[in-house]
């Protein structure tokens, strides 16, 4: 992946227009000094009212999205023959080490936050589960050893 | 100045807050979020700037300065502090996994975390002047969010910091038990300069 260009889910790209659309009304208010309507929008994301106090927060997030929706590559899902395998976008069920049992979206390095279980396709685990199928396991370590069975494989 | 005052007698209790992680792990003298924030400070600095993507470096560091602040009020937290078995045995067996949680619990602790760090953070800067004040939060922002370039590069330093002091107590104490943290990390890291890093660290502690 380049600096330039950034994989997105379809849902991850929607999350971002749609965040981008709301700012750029919320600066349209601002610019006009008006109370901005959107604050009463009873899907505001609450992320959101961070923005209301600082325009220059609001700007630089607006300058970050605008880059991202110009150079953004959605992440389509697989032929039909490859949907058995794991590429970006894939909802992996894992069983780790004969114990637990996480599920993980393999995403790209924007969308990816492991603590909401998404893991970038760049992370070694994710590097280590692309093209892999269902019943194969995988191996990470350095220095220390964890397996990775592939117990299902989905795209939304 | 009064509450200039107050406000870094408030920060300097981060001095005295060992991290909890540690704590749990019953680590002798475990280090404070203080000493986490003095080298993850340095590590930002130093490993931005081996990077040659242009992060801008001055923001990093105040982001690295800052991270933290909200723990003076809410206290350090873990990924464990939800499922905490009080029995001491199944305690230690928990530490030795990453925990793994649903998609509708990793987004509500998400929430939850979230929400009473920025209660927390409001206070203390609460007695800063207004220009600082909002330009603390809106690096604070940033991070949680991971919104910039920066912030993505430090949430990854954030927790090679760590993972520098686990190898550490490793060698000393013997504990502790290394495997969950390194899960975190090969499951983390994606920046080619700190999955470098990682590598050599595992060469250098774990032979």
């Amino acid at each position: 992946m380049t600096d330039n260009q950034f994989f997105l889910t379809e849902e991850g790209f929607k999350t971002i227009k749609k965040e981008y659309e709301m700012l750029e009304k919320i600066r349209a208010s601002k610019v006009k000094g008006e109370a901005p309507k959107i604050w009463e929008s009873e899907d505001l994301n609450p992320d959101f009212i961070s923005f209301q106090e600082d325009l220059e927060l609001l700007e630089t997030r607006l300058i970050e999205l605008e880059n991202v929706l110009k150079n953004v590559k959605i992440i389509k899902s697989p032929a039909k023959g490859d949907l058995n395998k794991i590429q970006l976008g894939a909802v992996v069920t894992l069983e780790i080490d004969k114990k637990d049992v996480d599920e993980l979206k393999i995403v790209g390095t924007l969308e990816a936050n492991p603590s909401l279980g998404t893991i970038s396709d760049q992370s070694p685990v994710g590097r280590a589960l692309m093209g892999r199928m269902v019943g194969e396991q995988v191996v990470v370590s350095s220095p220390i050893k964890t397996v990775y069975k592939i117990k299902k494989i989905k795209y939304s | 100045m009064v509450n200039l005052v107050d406000f870094f007698v408030e920060i300097g209790k981060l001095k005295g807050m060992p991290r909890r992680g540690w704590v749990l792990r019953n680590i002798k003298n475990p280090e404070s979020i203080a000493e986490h924030i003095f080298r993850v400070t340095i590590m930002a600095w130093v490993l931005a700037s081996v990077k040659k993507n242009n992060l801008n470096i001055e923001k990093i560091i105040k982001m690295a300065l800052i991270h933290d602040l909200c723990e003076v009020y809410a206290g350090d937290t873990t990924p464990y502090d939800s499922i905490l078995p009080k029995d001491k045995k199944k305690r230690a067996a928990l530490l030795k996994t990453w925990p793994r949680f649903s998609k509708e619990e990793r987004e509500r602790l998400s929430k939850e975390k979230f929400h009473k760090e920025n209660k927390a953070l409001g206070k203390i800067i609460k007695m800063l002047p207004p220009k600082i004040r909002q330009e603390i939060k809106k690096l604070w922002l940033d991070y949680e969010k991971g919104l910039s370039h920066e912030a993505r590069f430090f949430r990854q330093t954030d927790r090679m910091e760590s993972l520098f002091q686990a190898a550490e107590y490793w060698k000393k104490y013997k504990k502790p038990d290394q495997k969950a943290l390194w899960i975190w990390a090969k499951e983390l890291f994606d920046d080619p300069v700190l999955l470098e890093l990682s590598e050599i660290l595992g060469k250098k502690f774990y032979k």
